[in-house]
């Protein structure tokens, strides 16, 4: 089977569905290719098992290797990512926009259009606060921070909140339900269950896209410029099974994390819903929040001590879990092997890694005791049951990063932009060495900026797109 | 056509992981945790699976030599390098397969008594996924 399109774009997350809009109501013919499948809101719980193996690439099961490996995740849907996290929306900060501008050199990148962008995404996300009452474990954060005197804020989300005002009312304006009906509604086409194995290139060019179908049928599609939006690891597997390779995969930054459990008195777990709150007093170098806490969660937070900690978990109402997350200076690479379908991922955390999530592990303890905990337990293996602050001392002389289950969501830099000598592409995504391939998500963030990065991809998307359009419309 | 790694010794460690953690589980529900830790094995990206393959070889070749069960329950408590990394992975998808399709179940595998009026928070899913924070994690950021 075969087809044509002027612009295609690979991927429909928070890259690739801003850019399909972008472009679509710009007049352009769009070809959406989604490797997942579209599963609409309320199909499947948030956080459960059902939605890992109906939306998450191979269930959730993905690993960065290294000592210690860092598991993450990738979504495999519609909307990709905005689908199945917790919608929480951080703006890029001042200090990190500056810092691509200057250390990676990213030209015309002025924050002023970055922050007008970014408000046009919060009005089409209806990006808010929790209008009424938060959940039992985001107070329970909150409470201890306020404690300590710790800084913290309630994080927004894209939410709206027609059901009711709570926490849990929320309904989620993920891609789904804003750029890609947009999309749609401006004549694009968006057709999932197509995974793109690679691009033909001719003179710098790229010429045609070869995917396979769900059904096994191998799909030829023939097109003037791609974009390439499939997320930080998949993108630049593409682009070296295409023969792109120079400044590709090699400069993985991620945001790890490790874990805990914290018991209350009371019953505060949500199985559905994740803290909005957040703890910026160490920030940028170590944040805290809390996770999803579901009971076979709960399980999986005890089970790095499970002789210690099992009891626990015929209390898991009574349990939440919580992480700490760096700013990691450690970098990992993504590399397509010839005849595996899947790219070999590595990420090595440096010493000062290892150190900093020891430091935020006993720190967020330390908070949740505040916080009215009566027992915390670490996820690494021997870790004690912490149940009073001299019990820290020994989470410090205990804790090794190789004996935890370090993990991350937040995936990005694999393709960086700017003028620098390691950039991948240019300051507006074109892939260097080519002229019509684009690379337009997380991929392209230089470096992680210490938030949640879902914004700033949205923003530098929406930004390429309008320039793509200006260029090709002057060209014209 | 031969797959890679082969089932057979994922499950046979697994089933016998399950019963050395888990020894209350009762036969039907270990089943269907085996059935389930195995299809997400095999989901897996290509060279976890290839790594995994290698070492549950290893794993399978060593228990012939010394007793399945008595490896099984020697690695069970040591964390070996490596290895240790493969029972790490089984014991996560099994333990959040586990409780989140039976919230009530014992530390041990058992039923415990659910509380009256009790509903499970998450519809039980055959033929479901898992998720381990140690080697699966949750996006919920």
């Amino acid at each position: 089977m075969s087809g044509a399109t002027e612009v295609l774009v690979i991927g429909s997350g928070a890259g690739g569905a801003p850019t399909a809009a972008t472009l679509a109501e710009a007049g352009f013919d769009v070809l959406v290719l989604e490797e997942g499948p579209l599963v609409r809101q309320g199909e499947v719980t948030p956080f459960s098992l059902e939605q890992m193996e109906r939306q998450y690439r191979a269930g959730g099961v993905t690993v960065a290797f290294g000592l210690p490996s860092v598991a993450y995740t990738e979504a495999c849907c519609a909307g990709g990512g905005t689908e199945v996290n917790s919608g929480l929306y951080r703006r890029p900060p001042e200090d990190v926009l500056d810092r691509w501008r200057t250390r990676y050199r990213v030209a015309d990148f002025d924050s002023a259009e970055v922050y007008a962008i970014c408000d046009e995404v919060e009005r089409t996300l209806s990006v808010q606060p929790v209008p009424g009452a938060h959940t039992a474990p985001s107070e329970a954060l909150r409470r201890g921070a306020a404690a300590l005197g710790w800084r913290h804020d309630e994080i927004p989300r894209w939410m709206d909140y027609r059901r009711g005002p709570d926490a849990r009312d929320g309904r989620r304006r993920s891609m789904t339900e804003t750029y890609l009906p947009r999309a749609e509604a401006a004549g694009a086409r968006v057709a999932t269950g197509h995974r793109v194995d690679r691009l033909v290139l001719d003179r710098g060019r790229a010429i045609r896209a070869f995917a396979t179908r769900d059904d096994g049928e191998t799909v030829t599609i023939d097109f003037d410029h791609v974009i390439v939006c499939g997320g930080a690891i998949q993108t630049p597997a593409l682009l070296q099974r295409s023969g792109l390779r120079r400044h590709v995969g090699r400069n993985l930054a991620v945001h790890p994390t490790v874990k805990l459990a914290a018991r209350f008195d009371d019953e505060v777990n949500v199985p559905d819903d994740v803290p909005v709150h957040q703890v910026k007093e160490f920030a940028p170098d170590l944040s805290f929040g809390g996770s999803a806490s579901g009971p076979g969660l709960a399980a999986l937070a005890l089970s790095d001590s499970w002789p210690r900690f099992r009891d626990a978990v015929t209390d898991w109402r009574r349990l939440a879990v919580y992480y700490a997350a760096i700013t990691s200076e450690g970098r990992g690479l993504v590399r397509a092997v010839p005849g595996m379908r899947d790219p070999v991922v590595t990420y090595r955390l440096t010493r000062r890694d290892r150190a900093l999530l020891g430091r935020g592990l006993a720190r967020l303890a330390l908070l949740l005791l505040r916080a009215g905990a009566t027992e915390v337990y670490p996820s690494y293996r021997g870790a004690p049951v912490v149940r009073r602050e001299a019990d820290l001392a020994t989470v410090g002389a205990t804790f090794a990063a190789s004996k935890a289950s370090v993990m991350t969501v937040h995936l990005c830099s694999t393709v960086p932009f700017g003028e620098h000598d390691r950039s991948a592409a240019d300051s507006f995504g074109l892939v260097r060495g080519t002229g019509n391939v684009h690379v337009n998500d997380a991929s392209l963030l230089p470096d992680a900026p210490g938030v949640n990065p879902q914004a700033s991809v949205m923003a530098v998307a929406v930004r390429n797109a309008r320039r793509f359009v200006e260029a090709i419309k002057r060209a014209r | 056509m031969p797959t890679f790694p082969p089932p057979g010794p994922i499950a046979g460690f697994c089933d016998r992981l399950v019963a050395h953690d888990l020894p209350d589980l009762p036969a039907g529900r270990r089943a269907e945790v085996v059935a389930f830790a195995g299809r997400r094995i095999a989901a897996m990206p290509t060279p976890m699976r290839l790594g995994v393959g290698v070492v549950s070889c290893v794993v399978e070749g060593a228990g012939r030599l010394v007793g399945r069960t008595h490896l099984t329950s020697f690695l069970a408590r040591r964390p070996l390098p490596v290895v240790g990394e493969y029972v790490r992975l089984v014991r996560s998808l099994v333990y959040a397969r586990v409780w989140d399709a039976w919230p009530d179940t014992s530390p041990t595998g058992g039923s415990s008594v659910r509380p009256p009026g009790f509903v499970s928070p998450i519809s039980p899913t055959p033929g479901g996924n898992g998720d381990t924070n140690a080697r699966v994690t949750v996006d919920d950021e």
